[in-house]
C-alpha cells in the first residue's frame, strides 16, 4: 500500500514517498529473509559449525568466523524487521558477549512457527510471554534439573565453563591439549583479576590480550601486570624501585589537534609549532625534576621531545591507545593529564614497582610489574595465522566475560543442547498440566495455548538441532529430557553401543533409557531431576546469566516483531 | 584468474577454488621455475615473475577464498622467504583430497580430526628423519675421503660415524678425568688418545657454511654464492664464535644495479647506494676519510611533520605581509646547512626523501645526503658510529652526530646507464657489521626475480643455522612421509576390520588420500625438471614406494632410499647431472614444517566455511547470490 496521494496535492514534492507495507510478517519477501538469517546463523551454531567468510569483494581482507558479534555485524539488511532482531541481539552480545546465536536462531525460529501454526498474533505474543516467564521462573528454582552450582573450591568446573565457549568456535581450530591449555589460561587470568582482599567496594582488575601470530597455541601465557609493545632500540639502566610514572591522554605531538575546529587569528611571524615544542620541553624539564621514569602517552609524543627525556633516562612510550589507558590507570594508580598548559600536580603521578623486557618471537615488550595487587593482568596468546588468531581473542574475550558473570550469579547451565530439551519437556509438561488455569489467565482457547506452546517448545528444541551439521539426528532421552546425537554413519542397530554421553556430558549412555527422536512427537514427561550424586561431571556448561538474558531477549523481540502491524520507509 | 575453471556447484565450492588456484602454479614449483609474463589488460604493462609468491602478488586476487591463500602466502613468505610453491600446492592437493572425503560422505569434523592426525604423523616423521648438522658434518667428511668417494652412505655409516662423533665428544668432554675414559666400550686407552689427535678438531666442527649451503641451493647456485659470501663475511667481521654460528639477515641489505652483466653480482662490506652524478662529486671530495654523520628518520623538507602530527586547516594569519611560502623554505634550508655545517657533519643518511633542493645545497656545501636508506640499516649504522637517530634535521645537535663513518666509491657505473650513476660504499671501516649483496643484471626485468632468489637463499641458510637441522631434500622426506601415512591407513583398515567401528575407516581412508596428495606433489616437481613425464615420474615414485615397503623391516634401510631418491632426482640441481650426483640435497627443517602447517590450516578454515557474507558498495552480480 502506498500513501502517495496523500502527499501529491498541489505541488511539486521531490522527495519519493515513504513505502508503508502493512502486516510486514505476512509478506513472502520478508519471511523469506527471516528464514535465509534463521539458516544462515543455525549453520554458524555450536563446534562443528560452518564458518563464514566477511569481506568486500574488492581485495580487501577477508574475515573468516562463526561469532555472533562479527556475524550480525557484517550483515546489513534494508529491511527493518531483519535490521531490528539484528540490532537487539547485538545488544545483548554487547553486554554479555555470550548467547548471541543462541537468542537470534530462538527469535527467529519463534517467529517462524508463529507464521506456521497460524494463530492470532496477540495470542502468540501472550502465551510466549507466559511461557518465558515459566522458564526463567524454573531457572531460578533451586532444584532446576539443567543447571549446576559453581564450586569455586575448585577450578574444574570454571575451566569446564571456559572450554565450553573456547571450543564452540572451530574458526580457532584447536586440538584438544590446546583448548586446554587456553582454557586454563582464561581462568587463571580472571582468577587474577578477582582481588584477594575485600575491600568495601569489590573492583574488578582487567586482562589486556596481546596476539602474536606465527607461534603455537601452547606458547600461548598469561602474567600479572601489563605488557607495552616496545619503541625500538630502547635500552635503559638498571632503575630503583618504585618507578614514578606520568601518563598523558592528550597528544603531544606539538600540533593544535586538541583544540577542536574553528578559526585561529595569529599575527604573522609567529611560529606555532616552536612555541608548542618550547611548552612541552618546558613539560620535559618538570617531569624530569619530579624524578618520573616512565613517561606514557595514549598519543603521539613530539620526537623532539622524546629525544630530550630519552638522552635524560627516562623510559618513553608513545601511541598506546584508549583501550590500554584504563587499565594502566588501574595498575600505576596514576590520573592521566590532559592539558599540557598547566603544571603538573605531583598527585597525578604512579608508580609501578619494576619494569624489565620481554621478548616473544618478534615481539619485544616492555612489561610493567604493579606495586601491589591490582588485578591487572596480560594475556599472550599465540597462534599459527591471523585469522585463526582473531577468532581465538573473540573468543577469549568471551570467555573472561563469561567468568565474570559467575561472580554475580554462582551457577551454570548444561550445554550441548540438554539445556534446551531439557526445558523444552519441562514447558511441554508444565503446559499440558496447567492448561486451564494458563488459558483463563490469557484469555485463550485450549487448543490455542496448546499449539502455541508446541510451537515454542519446538523452537527451543531447534536451537539444540543446531548443534548438529553433519547430518546426525537428535535424540531427546525420556527420563533426564537430555539431548543426545547419532552420527549419520551410525546405524540404529548400533545406537546403544556406540552413542556416547549426552551432550552435556552428565548422562551416561545405558539401556533402560528410551530415546525418541527430537523432531517426532514423544509422550509429555516430568523431565527427572539428576540425582545430585551424579556419577558425571558435565564436559559442557554454558553461562548461566547469558543465556537466561538470551532467552529474555530472544522471546521479547520475537514479541516484538510480532507485533509490528506496519513498516514505513523513507526511501529517499 | 579462476573464470576458466568449471566448478562444480553440487560440490564444495571454496575447496575447488583453492585446488584450482594452486592447480595454476604447479609448474612453478621445484627448483626449476619456468618465468612467467602477468600481463595487465588494462594498463598494458606487464611483469616477469618467476616465485609463486610474486606470481599471486601480481594476479591480486579478489574473491574471498584468493584472498585468504594469497594472507596465507603473504605470511609465509614475509618469515621465510621460500616454500610458497609446497604451501599452495600442498593446499590444492589436500583440498582435493576434503572434497574427495566429503565426495564419499565423510563428516567435516571426521575428515579434520583425521587430517589432523595426518600432518601429526608428517611433522612427526619430519622431527625424526631431520639430520643434524653433526651428521651432515660427519657424513661430509665420508663422503670427501678419497676412498669412500663414489660409495653411498648408508645407514650404518652414519650411525657409525655418529657414533664415533659422540664418543669422541664424551672424551672430549672427560679429558681433565683420564680415568674415566677407561670406562668407555668402544675405546682402550691407546687407540683413543690417537683417534682422538685425528679426529677431535674435524668431527666436532660443525658443517661448512658452504657444504650446506650447496645442499640447500635448490637450483640457484648463483643467489647461493652470494648468500654463503654474505654468512662468511659478517661472521668475520663480527669475529662470530665458531661453535655458535648463526646469520642476522637484519644486517644484509641488497643494493639492485642495473645494467652491469649479471656475473658481477657480489657481496660487499658495507652499505652500497646509487647516486646521482652531482652527489657522486661530493662523494668524490670527501671520499677515504674519517667522516661524521647524522642520521634522520624523517623527510629531509621544512614541510614534514612526524607521523600522528595534525597540521591545522584553520589558521588565518592578520597583517598578511608578502612573504611566500619559499622563503620560509630557504629559511629552514639555511639553518639546516649552518648546522650540519656547525657540527661538522658531511653526511646525512635519511630514511625518507629529500627535496632536489635539499640535496643541491648540501652538495654546495660538500654535505652527501642520501635517501630511502633501509631503518634497519640505520640502527645499525647508528650503533656503530654512536649516532643518535633524530626526526627532523633542526633536532641535531652534538650528542646525535656519529664518527667514523667512510664514504668510498664503489663502482662508476657511467658507461652502463644512460644517467650515469655512481654506486658509493659507505661503512665504517671497523665493525659496522653490515654487508650488501650488490645484484645485477642486464635485463632489467630479471632484477626482482634474482633478488627474491637471493633472499630465498640467505632465508634459507638463516634458518638452516637456526634449526641446527635439515630433511632429507629432492622429496625424500615426502616419499618416507607418504610411507608413514600409508602404514598407518592399513592399519586403521586392519583395525577397522577387526572392532567394526566406522571412525577407523575414515581415518585409514582420509591418510591414504592424504599420501596421495604428497605423492602428486613429489611427481609434480619431477615433472617440473623437465626429466619425466607425469606418467614417469609416478611410476618411480610408486616404485620406490613398493621397494621401501618390501625393505621396510630393515631399518637400516631408511636413509638409503633416499640417497637413491636423490640419485634420480639429480636432476634437481639443474643442469649438471654428473656433478650433482656427489651433491645432497637437504630442505629446511623449519620451513617445510611451517609450509605444511599452514596448508592444512588453510585447507580447514575453507573446507569449514559454507558462505561468504559480501559487504560495502561494491556491487558485483554474481549467481547464487542473496540478499538480506
Amino acid at each position: 500500500m502506498k500513501l502517495n496521494s496523500l502527499l501529491l496535492m498541489s505541488r511539486l514534492v521531490k522527495k519519493s514517498p515513504s513505502v508503508c507495507t502493512d502486516l510486514p510478517l505476512s509478506s513472502s519477501d520478508v519471511c523469506n529473509k527471516l528464514h535465509l538469517m534463521k539458516e544462515f546463523l543455525r549453520s554458524s551454531y555450536g563446534p562443528t559449525a560452518r564458518l563464514k567468510q566477511v569481506h568486500n569483494n574488492i581485495g580487501g581482507s577477508v574475515v573468516t568466523s562463526s561469532t555472533s558479534c562479527v556475524l550480525l555485524q557484517a550483515i546489513a539488511s534494508s529491511q527493518p524487521i531483519i535490521s531490528l532482531i539484528r540490532s537487539s541481539i547485538l545488544n545483548h552480545v554487547s553486554r554479555f558477549s555470550d548467547c548471541g546465536l543462541f537468542a537470534a536462531v530462538f527469535c527467529l525460529s519463534l517467529l517462524e512457527q508463529a507464521g506456521q501454526c497460524g494463530l492470532r498474533k496477540n495470542v502468540m505474543i501472550k502465551v510466549n510471554k507466559h511461557l518465558l516467564a515459566l522458564c526463567t521462573g524454573y531457572l531460578q528454582q533451586e532444584d532446576c534439573g539443567c543447571k549446576v552450582k559453581l564450586d569455586f573450591c575448585s577450578s574444574q568446573s570454571l575451566i569446564t565453563l571456559a572450554r565450553s565457549v573456547i571450543s564452540s568456535k572451530p574458526t580457532c581450530v584447536l586440538t584438544q591439549p590446546e583448548s586446554d591449555h587456553i582454557s586454563r589460561l582464561a581462568v587463571q587470568a580472571f582468577l587474577l583479576t578477582v582481588p584477594c582482599n575485600i575491600p568495601d567496594t569489590v573492583r574488578l582488575g582487567r586482562t589486556v590480550t596481546i596476539t602474536i601470530e606465527g607461534h603455537s597455541v601452547l606458547k600461548s601465557a598469561v602474567f600479572p601486570g601489563l605488557l607495552l609493545s616496545m619503541p625500538e632500540n630502547l635500552c635503559f639502566d638498571s632503575l630503583c624501585s618504585p618507578l614514578l610514572v606520568v601518563l598523558f591522554s592528550i597528544s603531544l605531538a606539538g600540533d593544535l589537534s586538541e583544540i577542536g575546529d574553528g578559526r585561529i587569528e595569529m599575527h604573522q611571524g609567529v611560529d606555532v609549532d616552536s612555541q608548542i615544542l618550547d611548552q612541552l620541553l618546558e613539560l620535559g624539564k618538570q617531569v624530569l625534576k619530579d624524578g618520573v621514569k616512565l613517561f606514557l602517552c595514549q598519543k603521539v609524543i613530539h620526537p623532539v621531545l622524546q629525544h630530550y627525556l630519552r638522552c635524560n633516562g627516562v623510559i618513553v612510550i608513545e601511541r598506546l591507545g584508549v583501550s590500554l589507558m584504563e587499565p594502566l590507570i588501574q595498575l600505576t594508580g596514576a590520573q592521566p593529564v590532559a592539558t599540557l598548559h598547566a603544571t603538573i600536580p605531583s598527585t597525578v603521578y604512579g608508580k609501578v614497582h619494576n619494569v624489565c623486557i620481554r621478548q616473544f618471537g618478534s615481539k619485544t615488550m616492555l612489561h610493567l610489574h604493579p606495586a601491589g595487587e591490582t588485578g591487572i593482568c596480560s594475556m599472550i596468546l599465540c597462534h599459527r595465522n591471523e585469522t585463526m588468531l582473531n577468532e581465538l581473542k573473540l573468543v577469549c574475550q568471551t570467555t573472561e566475560h563469561v567468568l565474570r558473570l559467575t561472580l554475580r550469579e554462582p551457577f551454570a547451565l548444561l550445554g550441548g543442547g540438554c539445556t534446551e530439551t531439557h526445558l523444552a519437556a519441562y514447558v511441554r509438561h508444565k503446559s499440558k498440566n496447567e492448561v486451564s488455569e494458563s488459558t483463563s489467565v490469557l484469555g485463550c482457547s485450549q487448543t490455542e495455548y496448546l499449539l502455541a506452546a508446541e510451537a515454542f517448545c519446538h523452537s527451543l528444541e531447534l536451537v539444540a538441532t543446531s548443534l548438529e551439521h553433519d547430518g546426525g539426528t537428535s535424540l531427546i532421552d525420556l527420563t533426564h529430557a537430555h539431548h543426545w546425537t547419532l552420527p549419520s554413519d551410525v546405524t540404529e542397530e548400533h545406537l546403544e553401543g556406540v552413542i556416547a554421553p549426552c551432550g552435556c556430558g552428565v548422562v551416561e549412555s545405558c539401556q533402560n533409557k528410551t530415546r525418541s527422536y527430537l523432531d517426532t512427537k514423544y509422550a509429555g514427561f516430568s523431565p527427572a531431576p539428576l540425582l545430585t550424586a551424579s556419577p558425571l561431571q558435565a564436559t559442557v556448561l554454558d553461562s548461566f546469566t547469558a543465556k537466561v538474558n538470551a532467552l529474555g531477549v530472544a522471546v521479547e523481540t520475537a514479541n516484538l516483531v510480532l507485533d509490528v502491524r506496519y513498516v514505513i520507509q523513507d526511501v529517499n | 584468474m579462476l573464470e576458466s575453471v568449471i566448478i562444480n556447484s553440487r560440490q564444495h565450492v571454496g575447496l575447488q577454488k583453492v585446488s584450482a588456484l594452486a592447480g595454476r602454479f604447479r609448474s612453478s614449483i621445484g627448483p626449476i621455475k619456468n618465468n612467467k609474463f602477468i600481463q595487465d589488460e588494462v594498463s598494458g604493462e606487464s611483469v616477469l615473475v618467476c616465485s609463486c609468491f610474486r606470481i599471486i602478488e601480481n594476479l591480486e586476487p579478489t574473491c574471498a577464498v584468493g584472498q585468504l591463500v594469497y594472507e596465507t602466502i603473504q605470511a609465509h613468505h614475509k618469515g621465510y622467504r621460500s616454500g610458497s610453491g609446497c604451501l599452495l600446492f600442498l593446499a590444492g592437493a589436500w583440498s582435493r583430497t576434503a572434497l574427495d572425503c566429503l565426495q564419499r560422505g565423510i563428516a567435516v569434523t571426521h575428515i579434520i580430526k583425521a587430517m589432523s592426525a595426518g600432518i601429526d604423523i608428517c611433522l612427526d616423521v619430519c622431527k625424526k628423519s631431520s639430520v643434524s648438522f653433526k651428521d651432515i658434518a660427519v657424513m661430509h667428511k665420508r663422503t670427501a675421503t678419497p676412498q669412500d668417494l663414489g660409495l653411498q652412505l648408508s645407514e650404518e655409516a652414519i650411525t657409525d660415524a655418529s657414533q664415533e662423533a659422540a664418543n669422541v665428544h664424551d672424551k672430549c668432554l672427560n679429558m681433565s678425568g683420564h680415568r674415566r675414559v677407561k670406562l668407555s666400550r668402544h675405546f682402550c686407552e691407546a687407540k683413543s688418545e690417537m683417534l682422538s689427535s685425528a679426529l677431535l678438531p674435524d668431527l666436532l666442527e660443525l658443517p661448512d657454511v658452504a657444504v650446506l649451503a650447496e645442499s640447500l641451493s635448490h637450483g640457484c647456485e648463483d643467489a647461493m654464492k652470494l648468500a654463503v659470501e654474505a654468512v662468511q663475511m659478517l661472521s668475520k667481521m663480527n669475529q662470530q664464535d665458531i661453535s655458535d654460528p648463526s646469520f642476522d639477515i637484519s644486517k644484509v641489505q641488497t643494493c639492485v644495479l642495473p645494467g652491469l652483466p649479471e656475473d658481477c653480482a657480489c657481496v660487499v662490506e658495507g652499505c652500497v647506494f646509487l647516486l646521482s652524478d652531482e652527489q657522486a662529486r661530493v662523494a668524490h671530495r670527501i671520499k677515504q676519510q674519517p667522516l661524521k654523520v647524522a642520521l634522520v628518520t624523517g623527510d629531509l623538507s621544512q614541510t614534514y611533520r612526524h607521523l600522528g602530527f595534525k597540521s591545522l586547516s584553520g589558521v588565518g594569519v592578520c597583517e598578511h605581509l608578502d612573504l611566500s611560502a619559499s622563503s620560509k623554505e630557504d629559511e629552514w634550508l639555511e639553518k639546516v646547512v649552518n648546522r650540519l655545517l656547525n657540527l661538522k657533519v658531511n653526511l646525512i643518511l635519511t630514511a625518507g626523501l629529500a627535496s632536489q633542493k635539499v640535496i643541491q645545497h648540501c652538495c654546495r656545501h660538500h654535505i652527501l645526503v642520501v635517501e630511502k636508506v633501509n631503518s634497519s640499516v640505520l640502527r645499525i649504522i647508528a650503533s656503530s658510529t654512536g649516532a643518535v637517530p633524530v626526526s627532523y634535521a633542526t633536532q641535531l645537535a652534538e650528542p646525535c652526530v656519529g664518527n667514523g663513518i667512510n664514504v668510498e666509491i664503489w663502482r662508476d657505473l657511467s658507461s652502463y646507464e644512460r644517467e650515469s650513476s655512481t654506486a658509493v660504499n659507505i661503512s665504517n671501516g671497523r665493525n659496522g657489521g653490515l654487508v650488501t649483496a650488490v645484484i645485477t643484471s642486464c635485463i632489467h626485468g630479471k632484477l626482482q626475480a634474482l633478488e627474491d632468489q637471493f633472499w630465498a637463499c640467505a632465508y634459507r641458510l638463516h634458518h638452516a643455522l637456526k634449526d641446527r637441522a635439515l630433511l632429507p631434500g629432492a622429496g625424500g622426506t615426502e616419499v618416507l612421509c607418504v610411507h608413514q601415512l600409508q602404514k598407518q591407513a592399513e592399519y586403521h583398515r586392519v583395525e577397522d576390520s577387526k572392532t567394526g567401528s566406522a571412525a577407523n575407516l575414515y581415518r585409514g581412508l582420509v591418510l591414504q588420500l592424504m599420501a596421495d596428495g604428497l605423492i602428486d606433489y613429489i611427481s609434480a616437481v619431477m615433472v617440473s625438471t623437465g626429466r619425466f613425464s607425469a606418467a614417469e615420474a609416478r611410476t618411480i615414485v610408486s616404485k620406490q614406494l613398493q621397494d621401501f615397503h618390501k625393505d621396510e623391516i630393515i631399518a637400516g634401510k631408511f636413509l638409503q632410499l633416499i640417497l637413491e631418491s636423490r640419485r634420480e632426482d639429480a636432476v634437481f640441481s639443474a643442469g649438471k647431472p654428473d656433478e650433482a650426483l656427489t651433491v645432497k640435497i637437504y630442505d629446511n627443517l623449519s620451513v617445510k614444517q611451517e609450509a605444511w602447517r599452514k596448508a592444512l590450516d588453510l585447507v580447514f578454515l575453507v573446507l569449514q566455511t559454507d558462505a561468504e557474507i559480501i559487504t560495502g558498495t561494491g556491487q558485483r552480480t554474481e549467481e547464487n547470490l542473496m540478499r538480506l
